[in-house]
């Protein structure tokens, strides 16, 4: 099980800043993506190190191919 | 970490949304709701005079479902009167007027007005959207600049 954390600041304006923690891979762009069907347009999009971390399932399918190989 | 990102408001809804949302920045802003939802273009024309400035919701569209276009809120503060509307191409606006005051006045007003109406009409749909989707609150605060803070979490497989 992945704990997935949203930190959402909604500014006096309704500008809206977002932080999704604990999500890794492309799982991260479906957030960004509903998240702009929520509220509006994406003014700016940072993607950080865990992003590009493979997600669980990626590393057991990995893991697999080894072993068949063997 | 995962991402970060920053959001422009587009504020697209029902009319019974934008109520919400209204009573909710009327109370902030220390409005009252003067009349519930007043048909407009039919009321008599009062003849008054004073300074009027209207405010559009520059990314906003009222959804013309439950006869939208005929309906607007008014909201009083002492002498000051806000309409809260929807205009021919759809978009939300606020109409303030108000004997003795002067425009720059009313503006700051109504524009304070729609700031706090953007902000709980994206609070109201972030929370019931984050609901749908199994969210759980972790906490919520309300800083000293009017920030509203969520932070939610959700377990997945």
């Amino acid at each position: 099980m992945a704990q997935h954390d949203v930190e959402i600041t909604i500014t006096k304006t309704g500008e809206v800043k977002v932080h999704v923690k604990g999500v890794k891979g492309k799982g991260c762009l479906e957030y960004v993506k509903w998240l702009q069907q929520v509220v509006g347009k994406v003014k700016s999009q940072t993607l950080t190190s865990e992003y590009y971390e493979p997600d669980v399932k990626s590393r057991i399918d990995a893991r697999q191919q080894v072993e068949d190989k063997e | 970490m995962s991402a970060i990102i920053i959001l422009t408001p587009v504020v697209i809804a029902s009319w019974p949304a934008i109520a919400a949302a209204v009573a909710g920045a009327a109370s902030a802003v220390g409005l009252m709701v003067g009349g519930v939802v007043k048909e407009s273009g039919k009321e008599a024309v009062k003849e008054e005079s004073g300074q009027q400035v209207e405010v559009e919701l520059a990314d906003s569209e009222v959804l013309a479902k439950d006869l939208a276009c005929d309906k607007e809120i008014v909201l009083t503060k002492g002498d000051i009167e806000l309409r809260v509307s929807r205009d021919e191409r759809g978009r939300c606006k606020v109409c303030a007027k108000g004997k003795g005051h002067s425009k720059a006045e009313l503006k700051q007003l109504a524009e304070q007005f729609v700031q706090k109406m953007t902000q709980c009409f994206i609070y109201n749909r972030v929370a019931s959207e984050l609901k749908n989707k199994g969210f759980q609150m972790v906490n919520e605060e309300v800083m000293k600049d009017e920030t509203i803070r969520i932070h939610v979490r959700k377990w997945e497989d």
